[in-house]
Parts: structure tokens; sequence; C-alpha cells
């Protein structure tokens, strides 16, 4: 930079005449600059061109319809035998055919072939059989100050590709956005330049121009796209992008390093790292690390929050290995060498195969039903059996404490476990009474598996409750005390259609509550996120009395936030959320039932809370809605999916795709299609099906 | 992006301001943008429909009055009002359209003389700009000015000088020539007919209107250069019509608008069969060549995956149909073409379609 410094310091001191005059002949100097840098780089900003691939549509946080482009798209010349950088975004739709047009060669396009792609970065490396490519300097990252010129460059809009790219001019406005892994720009990014370079007043290329989000998942390409435009862009450093770049030659994607926890707090900012969950298989786990551990210092940088493990990490790819030191009790300990993995951590959730009675203040867990087919059905336990001890061991089981409700305590150890493990349950028989010991191998939760599509169970038992949620648990030790019962609340409370406020008084909620609503039977709760436009009381009233016989044959409770302005939006999560919590408070909810529901932008909405706000919600029902930015799998905060999908709506088929990939992380997911129906609501045989799935979310 | 697009609003007004009130450091913008003001118009049509706006920008080419606007919707009601820089306020009349450069004419209803303006032919014999640009442009968009308060001025580059055609469907595109693309967000509502300047104060081009490109699926942001020029049908025959030589007849009064060309069916005959078009987005497999046709001469063979025609890109079969129907029976046509994994490169003389032929 300090070069360009003098040119103009000498073209000022040189100049001579009114001020005017100057800044004239500066901005023409700054002009051809400009002009000369993108010409610069531009021999080594190609064109690139996919055809066929599926037909992608992806709904966006507002409920947009993307479609993959159809135009061409940018790619930077990285070596002279022919690899070239782009963005991931170009391949969201696995085109079988790729091109490459190079400037003065426009004739000749070359074939490419795709070679890896960095999942962490959204960067994909691709390959034509060439000789003597054009290769331009980069920037090193430490030289990218916010402020400095950035010249965005695309081939997109330039079907000659001639010498001067398509060219763009901003600032760099951050360094290190997206944790740590991103230099921000306010030069225009769009589809017109996504795998361009932005490069500095030199030419040289500074990043490789990528749609990201702080917000997005992994393998979400299109998180970030609705930035587009928008003064906010982004590009990967060209240093990380070289660092890289021997590892995506030999062909193996790349994918985000991750450790395998999940933490305590979901506040990430001001509560320490307390780890709450190490998942199985994890490096976190084979390292040692156990819940309750709070990491002290991640690559020798001590840190408090786990936003900073999070900066640190984020950079990281599967294989990298770090150094963690933490805290266990009063000991500090240190882990040296911990090589992370890539995302096939994931593992799904392990399934029992029972339904567990509810309300059910004794010790153990009763059963409710035994899934056909299932390891409980394999391992021969009927209906009405106790489930009085649990473990891996025959000779050391785990008896039920009281200090919570039987089911939970059962379910919570069930979640340190994986599909495959081996486990014993001490039984009491129905009637008979007498204990029996049985070995069950857990299984994998229905609707898990990517290439199959799970079903729901066609019938319900009739019993459901021991219709004792406000009685006080049964104690296995007398010394301990008898816990508060979290799930009892009001005894008489109102019930009917409820007009009411969330506690800041700034929001209207709706609740229906049947009037035979009883406090002793856990209920269901459905948060209702209402298409634009249709939140007036009597619009939730219709909407209501297509559930209400199902709420009170099942005991549900509907709560259905009003949304008045443009439509729901990310940001309204909070109310929609507070709403939720002030009725568990007075109402008695089966915290294992809780789900967002919605159709088209309010079905977005019900897969947005579900992923980002899991302490409260156990699943999404959504018709016309998508997936688009899916989180891992956490064992302790279960997730379920029913996605619903109209054949004549044009995103059927993002939705059908929305649930392999949610069932690809593990999730329980089901797809139905709705036969000649475009993006309208469940029919009757819908909302049965619905109302099954939902009644089955308590399953172990 | 349309919600963004309201944020730009304060910026372009900053911009305004800081124009108005910046030190001599700032001069020669501020001049040219006070310049350039007063040879601009705010129009104003009656009432808007759909949802569009019933206002946009003009551009004086006469001391008389002549203002070059976008043939565009508001001009489709006979009163359109004027608003000089000055504040005074007159009733205009469309005097001459020209769709295949989607240009207006309009003409101030009273004897006005000595307005400040572009002489056009000068400004249009300059040569078309470039890549990387310093330009201005002024419009009033989203009608913030109303009489004497200035157009809003943005300061950006031209992105590229680039077919517009590629951004849009055949039939979609006002106008199918080379524009100037550029990196800020002009074409809001009401901006189109306002102008693109450079720095020194110097007519590049007429903004555009709101339009989406369809294959990016993203708000194009252009101005249609004053050089150009579009090929027409006038009185049957082919020729070639400019934007000055518009402007020029236009204000003698003897402008004869183009013919309107049926794009239907037009195009030349080449005897590829496609694969059936399963999805929107579906490649353009050959299915069949006509044995005999243009194409089976040319060597076109049943699954051969066509790339680019004359250069432009054709991934999808809805974009090879209408691009073909550019190029009329006679004319010869570069194909590229996938067969295997071997790229090829063949020329195609288009002829009549045999139908059409026995009828003749």
């Amino acid at each position: 930079m300090w070069r360009n410094g003098c040119i103009l310091a000498a073209l000022v001191i040189g100049l001579t005449g009114s001020g005017a005059r100057s800044q004239e002949d500066l901005n023409s100097v700054l002009e051809k600059m400009m002009k000369d840098a993108a010409r610069k780089a531009g021999p080594s900003v190609v064109q690139i061109e996919t055809v066929g691939g599926a037909d992608l549509v992806v709904a966006g946080p507002k409920g947009q319809i993307f479609r993959k482009a159809l135009g061409a798209t940018t790619g930077v010349v990285v070596s002279e035998d022919g690899y070239i950088i782009t963005s991931a975004f170009n391949f969201i739709n696995n085109p079988p055919t790729i091109l490459v047009r190079v400037h003065g060669k426009t004739d000749t396009p070359l074939k490419a072939e795709r070679v890896a792609t960095d999942k962490s970065r959204m960067l994909t490396l691709i390959k034509v059989d060439a000789k003597g490519l054009p290769v331009a300097p980069y920037v090193p990252k430490k030289a990218i100050k916010e402020g400095q010129w950035t010249i965005a460059l695309g081939r997109s809009l330039d079907a000659k590709v001639g010498p001067t790219p398509t060219m763009a001019i901003g600032v760099v406005s951050a360094i290190g956005r997206i944790w740590g892994k991103a230099i921000q720009t306010d030069a225009k990014v769009s589809p017109e330049n996504y795998g361009g370079p932005i490069v500095d007043i030199e030419g040289r290329m500074q990043g490789i121009i990528v749609p990201l989000s702080p917000r997005g998942g992994e393998d979400d390409v299109t998180a970030g796209i609705e930035w587009y435009h928008s003064g906010i862009g982004f590009a990967v450093p060209m240093e990380d992008v070289l660092a890289v770049l021997p590892r995506m030659k030999l062909g193996k994607d790349l994918q985000k390093g991750l450790l395998g926890v999940a933490m305590k707090s979901q506040d990430m900012y001001s509560a320490l790292p307390e780890i709450g969950t190490v998942l199985k298989g994890s490096p976190a786990e084979k390292a040692g690390l156990k819940p309750g551990d709070v990491i002290l210092e991640v690559e020798n940088q001590s840190v408090v929050s786990m936003a900073q493990v999070q900066h640190i990490l984020g950079v990281k790819y599967e294989g990298d290995k770090i150094q963690v030191k933490y805290k266990r009790g009063k000991d500090t300990l240190e882990i040296k060498s911990l090589e992370l993995s890539g995302k096939n951590v994931t593992i799904a959730q392990a399934f029992l195969g029972i339904l567990p009675m509810r309300d059910d203040p004794s010790l153990g867990v009763e059963i409710r039903q035994v899934f056909a087919g299932s390891p409980a059905d394999k391992a021969g336990l009927k209906v009405g059996d106790r489930i009085l001890k649990f473990g891996l061991d025959e000779k050391n089981l785990t008896e039920f404490t009281g200090e919570k409700r039987g089911r939970s305590q059962f379910l919570d150890w069930l979640n340190t476990l994986a599909p495959g493990y081996d486990v014993k349950l001490a039984v009491k028989r129905k009637g008979a009474g007498q204990l029996e010991t049985v070995s069950a191998t857990l299984a994998d939760m229905p609707g898990s598996l990517p290439g199959a599509p799970g079903t729901i169970l066609d019938k319900l038992p009739e019993v459901a409750s021991f219709k004792k949620a406000l009685a006080p648990l049964e104690l296995n030790n007398p010394n301990i005390k008898n816990p508060k019962i979290v799930e009892a609340k009001v005894p008489e409370p109102e019930t009917g259609l409820l007009e009411l406020n969330t506690p800041d008084g700034e929001h209207k909620y709706v609740l229906w509550v049947y009037p035979e609503y009883d406090p002793n039977i856990a209920h269901s709760m459905i948060v209702w996120l209402h298409p634009p436009g249709k939140g007036s009381k009597e619009d939730l009233d219709a909407w209501a009395d297509l559930w209400d016989e199902h709420c009170r044959r099942n005991h549900i409770i509907l709560c259905m936030p009003v949304e008045n302005q443009d439509g729901w939006q990310p940001s309204y999560s909070d109310y929609v959320v507070a709403a939720a919590r002030e009725t568990m408070k007075t109402y008695t909810i089966d915290n294992q039932r809780v789900i967002a529901h919605g159709i088209g932008t309010g079905g977005q909405m019900a897969l947005h809370l579900a992923f980002n706000h899991r302490d409260l919600f156990r699943g999404a029902l959504a018709t016309g809605a998508t997936a688009s930015q899916i989180k891992d799998n956490i064992a302790s905060q279960r997730l379920s999916f029913l996605l619903y999908g109209g054949d004549l709506d044009p995103l059927n088929k993002s939705i059908a795709e929305s649930r392999t990939r949610l069932a690809e992380r593990r999730y329980p997911a089901f797809y139905r299609e709705m036969k000649d129906r475009g993006r309208e609501y469940l029919t009757a045989k819908n909302i049965e099906e619905a109302l099954r799935w939902l009644e089955t979310l308590d399953q172990q | 992006m349309i919600r963004y697009k309201t944020y730009y609003l304060p910026i372009t007004l900053l911009a305004v301001a800081v124009c108005a009130s910046a030190s001599s450091a700032q001069a020669p913008v501020t001049e040219t943008a006070l310049t350039v003001n007063k040879k601009l118009v705010k129009l104003f049509g009656i009432g808007g429909f759909k949802g569009l706006p019933s206002y946009g920008s003009g551009i004086l080419v006469s001391k008389q009055g002549h203002i070059l606007t976008v043939n565009n919707h508001i001009l489709i009601n006979p009163g359109i009002l004027v608003h000089l820089y000055d504040g005074r306020q007159y009733q205009a009349k469309v005097i001459a359209r020209e769709p295949e450069l989607d240009v207006a004419l309009l003409k101030i209803d009273e004897e006005v003389d000595f307005l400040p303006h572009y002489n056009f032919d000068e400004q249009a014999a300059r040569p078309i700009g470039e890549n990387g640009d310093w330009i201005l442009a002024m419009s009033n968009q989203f009608k913030i000015a109303l009489r004497d308060e200035p157009m809003s001025v943005s300061k950006g580059i031209v992105a590229a000088v680039a077919d517009l055609r590629g951004r849009r469907g055949v039939f979609d595109a006002p106008y199918a020539g080379d524009v100037y693309f550029l990196d800020i967000v002009v074409c809001n509502p009401g901006a189109a007919g306002g102008a693109l300047v450079n720095l020194k104060g110097n007519l590049l081009g007429l903004i555009g209107r709101e339009l989406k490109d369809s294959r990016l699926d993203t708000w194009i942001n252009y101005a249609v250069p004053i050089q150009a020029q579009a090929n027409v049908l006038i009185e049957g025959k082919p020729g070639t019509v400019t934007m000055a030589h518009f402007v020029k007849k236009g204000m003698e009064g003897t402008y004869k608008e183009s013919d309107k060309i049926a794009k239907v069916d037009a195009g030349g005959y080449h005897g590829i069969t496609l694969v059936v078009e399963a999805t929107r987005s579906a490649p353009p497999y050959v299915e069949e060549v006509v044995p005999g046709s243009p194409a089976d001469k040319a060597g076109l063979r049943p699954d051969d995956l066509i790339l680019y025609v004359e250069g432009f890109s054709v991934p999808t079969i809805k974009v090879f149909r209408e691009t073909l129907k550019l190029y009329a029976p006679d004319s010869e046509i570069r194909v590229q073409y996938q067969r295997g994994n071997k790229l090829e490169n063949v020329k195609i003389k288009l002829t009549k379609h045999p139908k059409l032929q026995a009828s003749n």
C-alpha cells in the first residue's frame, strides 16, 4: 500500500491550481488505478458455466425462493496447471457439465472437473486440462486492513470474457468475520461475482467472494445470499485459500473441524464455556472431556465464553490438532493435542421402542406402548411392564431416584447412549409382579435414516396418562428432599380462547385452552405461526377449530403468537418464545411435546425456532417450507420434523430434499406429499397423522 | 433485495448533502451535479397501476423543451406533468417512441425557450464507456424531489458494458443490446429516464427500468448507452436505428416508429429436436436431427449437448429456443456442443422452415 500512498502524495504535491482541480486529477488517477487493477487481475478471473443438475429451490429466512442461478459464474485461477477456485454456491445443484472460459480464448471453452469442496468456507476447487494459465499475486492476510479499497471482480455478465471483468468498488469493512473466516466488504457482491476475487488497488487478490452467514449451518451454501447487493459481502482471504489448496488438490472435501461438545448454557457470550453434552464417538469424548468440564484455554488462548471458543475453532478443519485446557472440579487438566473431526460424529438418537405412561409419580417407567419390531418388542417387553432398573452391566444396574420423573431420568440415560448399545433392563411384569432382566440392542430413532422414509405409528393407545401430574413424586431414598414439580402450575387457570400479552406487554398472543382442561394431565403445546395477515382473533379461532377435537381428546394447548407487520422474521423469535414460556408457567405442559407449526413463511419460522430454541421446542411441523439452515443434532435436545409439501408447490422437491438432509444429520424427520395441492394447509387426514407424530414425541 | 432498496434512500440523500456542502476538494462532483441537474426533469403520470410508480425522470435534449425518457408505462396517459429544475411546471405530450430502443420523446406543450439541455448529437458522438468508468447517476428515484428540489445523485462505477439480453429472456428485454451495468443500486422506482453521466457531466446513458435478471435472480442496475442502436423493421424493410437518429427525427416530427417485430416463430430452421423439457432448467440435449436439415449437414447427432450459440451460453432448452429466434433464415450460427467428453465447434447455416417454404 505504501507505494500507492507515494503516488497519491506525489500527485498532490505536484499539482498546482485550485483544490477542485487537484481533486479532479486525483479522481481520474484513482479511476485509472482501479481499472488497471481490474485489468491486471482480469486474465486470472475466469467464467464458469454449468449445465444440467438439479433444479434446486431453497427458501431463505423470509421464505423467499432462490433458484440455482442459470447464468455463468466466476472463478479464479490458483495454479498455472489448471486449478481454479470458486464459490460452492455455483455447484449447489451438482451440475454434470462444467465449462470454463478464459479471457482471450473464449472460442475454446475448457471442460472442468470438480476436485473438492471446502465445506467450512464454501469454496469449490475445479480443474481444467490446461497449462500456463495466469495466476495473479495475492495480498497476505496481515496486510489487509479495514478501509482499504476492494474491487470485486466477476465474469457473470460478460459473455465476451473481455480484458476487464465486471467491477464493483468498495472498501474492506471488517476482517475476521464469520468466526474468523472472512473479510467483509461493502462492494456489491451477488451471484454476479460469487467465486470471483476481491482485489486491492494494485490488482492483487485479497480473497474469494462467497455467500456466507454467521448463522449458516454446514453445507448451507445459500446462507448469506439474501444479503446480495446489500453492502454486506464476504470473501475468504486468499492466503487461507492457498493454505488449504494442497489438501483440496488431493480430491478430499474439507470439513469444518468439530470438537463434539454442546455447551450447557444457551448463552454463548456471557456464560462460562461449561460442557453440557459430549457427543458419542467425538474427539472430545476420545480425549476424555466430560459434561461439567469448563474450558479454560484453546490453542493457548484463555477463553471465558463459548463465543471465544468458537472464534478459535471456527477457522479449523477436520484433522487439525488443537490444545485444550479445562477445569474439572478443582483440577486443571490439559489435552496437548486433540484432533478435530469432520461432521461424521453425528449419530442417530438411541431408540428402545416404547412410549412411557405420562404423569406417573411412581418410581420407574411404565410402558404405555411397544413399537412393533423395535428392540423393546424383540426383548419381549409388553404394555403395562414397569422398568425399575437400567444399565449396561447386568450386575451393576441403576435404580430410579425419584429426583425427577422416571421417564425423564430414563431419557437422560438413553441420551448418553447410541444405537447399537446393548442395554439391560430390570422389569416388573404387568400383573404377575415378578422382576425379570431383559436385554435389548438399541436401534436408530424412527425416521432418522436418510434412505428410508420412516413410519409414524398408525394407531395410538387410548390411555396415555395416570393423571397425577401435580402429585409429589415417589422417592427411592427418604433422605432426598422432594423435588419441585416443574410441570404443575396453576390449579384452576382460565380456559377458552384467551387474548394475552407477553410479559413485556409489547406483543399479543392468543391461547386456545379447551374448557375441560385438567392440570393433572401434561399437555402437548402447538405454537402456531399464522400466515401473514391471518393473525386476527377470528382467523386464529377458525384455525383452532381444525384442531379442537384433537385438543380435547389428546390434551393439546394451542399457543398463537400474533404478528401484524410484514411476516415472520427470525428476529421475532424472542416474543414467540416468551409467549410459549409464559403458557408453560400457567398450564401443565409436557416439555417433550412442544412444537412449532406453520405454513409457508410460518413454516420457515417454525423450522428456525426449532433449530434456534432447542431448549424449548422438541419438533417442527411445517407445510410448504424447507429446512435451509440445518444445525447439528444434539442428543440432549431432541428434535423431530414432520414436513408436508403439496405436489403442485414449486418448493415441493426442496421440501423432500430437506427431509433427506435432516435425516442425514440423523434427525428423526418425515416428509409427506399432498396430492393435487399447492402450498395449502393440511387436510383432516394429514392433521390426524401429524397428531400421531406429536403424540409419539416422548417415545424412548 | 427490495427490502434493501429502501435503505439506499438515506445514503443517496446523504450523497446529495455531501455534494452540496462539501469543501472545494469535492467541487468537481458538486459542480457536475449542479450543472446536470438543470438539464433533468421530474415526470409525473396520472396514477400508477399494478403497484408501478406513476412518476419518472427525463433528460432535456433541446432548448424548446424536448425530453428524452424511457418508453414506460407512465406515458400511457396523455397528460404528463413536467417539473423543471427551477420549479416551473408544464404539461407535456409524447411525440415519438421507439420500443426497440426503449425510449420516448416528449415535448413541453407551451412555448419555452433557452432551457438548459444536452446537445444529443454531440454527446452521442463520444465513444461508449468502459468497465470501471466513474459515474454519477441522477434521477428522481422514489419521487423524493418536487418542483425545484434537485435530483438525487449517486456515485459509482460502470461494473460492465455487456449485453442486456443475456440477463433476460428475449421477450422480456425491452432493449436487447449492450448496456452499462452499474455497481450501485440505481434502478429504483422513478429512476428510469434519469441520466448516467461521467464526472465531467457528459451524458453516458439513460437509466433503465426496474428489471430482474432472470438467470441469476438478482435485480439489475443498468443504463442504456446514448450510442445505442437497434435492428428494426421499418415499413417491412430491415434497418438500424440509433438513439441520436431517433432524437433528431423525433424533434423534427418525422420519426417513424419501427414495425412491431413478430418474435414468435421468428428465427431460421435448424432441424434439431430437443429432449422433452422435464424441468425448467433442463439442458438442451439433442433428441433427434432431421435428416438433410442444416443441423444434420453440420454433423449434429442425438445426445449431443448444446452449450453455446454465437458465444452465448444456452444452459436450458428455453434459453436455446429463445436465442435461436434471434437468427433469421440464411444466417450462419456458430454452435459449440459436447459429445461424450469432448467439446465440438460447428457452424450451422439456418434455412427457412420447410413448411413455410412449401407454402411460399
